[in-house]
């Protein structure tokens, strides 16, 4: 597995088509760029994508994950680059490329007037499984996607989630060696995420499942490999365990009554914190607010400090270092009245890639995205 | 091409699933029966009519109701084929099976097509009803009913051109129904351009009412077996690039 590593202008890691000693990538992208019009959606970006992996596409919206995946499933062809899917040309074999993927798109368009088993049949129909085949078929991917209690139902009248699950159960109908899911949770309620990120871990027993979404914490909870992309670039990719320790409190918000700047100069002198910062409270939130000038003197001043962590601090000594931050504060008598870990945001991780630290800093409340 | 059939099927069962269908075929019967029963009444009153028109030169032939029909129906009918589906996204799902483009042109037109003719099918008691009532040219009869299918093939292929060419069902109406009056207009040139000039030519080349007077008399001219046959490829061939195009849009 390779380690997480930043991407750089020049390709990570040019897929080799030799067939070697190792066994050829179900997906291997080359040098993809997208075009729309002048703008460039995606730009010069290659992996591969091995057997049995789930692989994430995090990033925000507009990044070029829809795009990659569109590609991949075929729909859009790529400007420049080449991409193998099963070992066929998407351009040049497009059509047993398409016939080893299994594509969700985003918000799972179906025909609305179509009961689900009819909808469902006419796609295996479609993919070419069996006559014979297509009634188990169809079946089997009900049951796995759960649609089997409304599978007599018209498209129409199913909820937002039921529709997401039956276009999952289209996208695995035929049994196809890729499954390709683009915001497979997006628009569903706490409860459906849930469900459906249950799903997406059972499908990847069976398929090498390729998913897209912008939160955080759905890659965690899914994918074993990520792919970080950021404005049609591949910023970055690794296992998912790397992101996680990426999540972990890259500074610490703190709340405290007493002298604000003892308390500062207190937690600057603590090993392993890079910067304090005094930050302002949400308006109206009736919590703290800004630092006040000169309030040296007033005792019960509630202050919101954040300290940093040097980034060569490891991950496994902050924990640590944030007991000694308390330890120094209360030693310099401010009162503690809370601790949170801060950072750890997509925001922050992207922050940290980009080396830009600072653009993360002040300018937004962290841990909220996805907490 | 092994997804026409599972594209058909499906196109078909839309169609028919839709009110918008029944409501084109009740209008469509309305207007032709009422159109028979004049007819019939007109010719029923003048027994000693001698003219080489009959009741069924006169149903296909001669009369403006034909295109007039067409004109309301083919834009409603074929507006929806593609540009539906690009507007709710179900297209992305549909190219991404493994199914060649003009498998999905193909199919769409074909079930479309199938439709117009079962349209046109109960017309034929019509004809039942004349045959037993007198002397009936099944010989016409049968051309006249090939100038209405090629009529309609026609028409119906421009409609799904243009249904491919925008993404908008509303646009795609629009122009359908421009593109059929434009042709129908030129035809009509026929009657207002000088005999011999080129424009006269190209005119009556072009010209649906002459050549559904000709099938309607039983005249299969091998002239418009080849203008339609162009009128169908053509708008089919430009149809399924548009749908390859997709891809790089």
């Amino acid at each position: 597995m390779a380690s997480w590593k930043k991407g750089d202008p020049s390709p990570p890691r040019p897929p080799a088509p030799s067939r070697g000693t190792t066994p050829p990538a179900l997906i291997s992208v080359s040098h993809l760029s997208r075009r729309y019009g002048s703008q460039l959606a995606v730009d010069d970006v290659s992996f591969e994508i091995g057997k049995g992996e789930v692989v994430g596409f995090l990033g925000p919206n507009g990044a070029g994950k829809s795009t990659t995946l569109r590609i991949l499933a075929g729909f859009l062809g790529p400007s420049s680059g080449t991409v193998r899917i099963a070992g066929h040309d998407v351009l040049d074999d497009s059509f047993e490329a398409r016939r080893a993927v299994g594509y969700m798109p985003e918000t799972a368009p179906l025909y609305p007037e179509m009961r689900v088993v009819e909808f469902l049949r006419f796609r295996a129909e479609l993919k070419r499984v069996a006559r014979r085949d297509r009634v188990a078929w169809v079946d089997d991917a009900m049951g796995k996607a759960g649609v089997l209690d409304v599978a007599s139902k018209r498209i129409a009248h199913l909820s937002k989630g039921y529709r997401q699950r039956v276009g999952l159960a289209d996208a695995i109908v035929a049994r196809p060696p890729i499954v390709i899911l683009d915001e497979p949770t997006a628009g569903l309620d706490p409860n459906q995420i849930r469900e459906a990120r249950a799903v997406v871990r059972e499908l990847g027993r069976d398929h090498t499942v390729v998913l897209s979404t912008h939160i955080l914490s759905e890659v965690e909870a899914c994918a074993t490999r990520v792919l970080l992309l950021h404005q049609g670039k591949l910023l970055a990719e690794g296992p998912t365990e790397t992101i996680r320790s990426m999540r972990a409190a890259t500074s610490i918000e703190l709340v405290l009554r007493g002298d604000a700047r003892a308390a500062e100069k207190a937690l600057r002198a603590v090993e392993g914190v890079a910067k304090v910062a005094a930050i302002s409270s949400r308006p109206g939130s009736g919590e703290a607010g800004d630092l006040p000038s000169g309030a040296t003197s007033a005792k019960d001043e509630l202050t919101r400090l954040r300290a940093t962590f040097a980034k060569k601090l490891p991950e496994g000594e902050r924990g640590a270092a944030t007991e000694k931050c308390v330890a120094a504060l209360i030693a310099a008598g401010a009162g503690v009245r809370e601790v949170r870990g801060g950072g750890g945001s997509l925001e922050d991780v992207f922050a940290s890639l980009t080396h830009e630290d600072d653009a993360a800093e002040g300018a937004k409340e962290t841990g909220e995205a996805d907490a | 091409m092994k997804a026409f059939w599972p594209i058909y099927k499906r196109e078909l069962f839309a169609f028919f699933v839709t009110p918008l269908a029944w409501v084109l075929i009740v209008v469509f019967l309305i207007v032709q029966g009422m159109h028979f029963f004049l007819l019939v009444d007109h010719f029923a009153s003048q027994a000693d009519a001698t003219g080489d028109e009959t009741p069924l030169s006169a149903f296909f032939g001669n009369t403006v109701l034909l295109y007039l029909v067409l004109f309301v129906l083919v834009p409603p009918m074929t507006m929806r084929i593609f540009a539906e589906e690009r507007r709710s996204g179900t297209i992305e799902m549909l190219m991404t099976a493994p199914v060649s483009s003009a498998a999905v042109v193909l199919a769409k037109y074909a079930a479309v097509l199938t439709t117009y003719v079962a349209m046109w099918v109960p017309t034929v008691l019509y004809l039942v009803i004349l045959g037993r009532t007198g002397d009936l040219d099944w010989h016409s009869a049968a051309s006249a009913y090939l100038g209405v299918l090629l009529v309609g093939a026609g028409y119906l292929s421009l409609g799904l051109c243009a249904s491919a060419l925008t993404r908008s069902q509303f646009l795609a109406m629009v122009w359908t129904a421009l593109v059929l009056l434009m042709l129908f207009i030129l035809g009509v040139g026929e009657f207002v351009t000088r005999e011999g000039s080129a424009m006269h030519e190209v005119c009556a080349h072009v010209s649906v009412w002459a050549h559904m007077n000709d099938f309607a008399s039983g005249i299969v001219d091998s002239r418009h077996l080849v203008f339609y046959g162009t009128l169908v490829v053509l708008p089919l061939f430009i149809a399924t690039r548009a749908v390859e195009a997709w891809r790089w849009g």
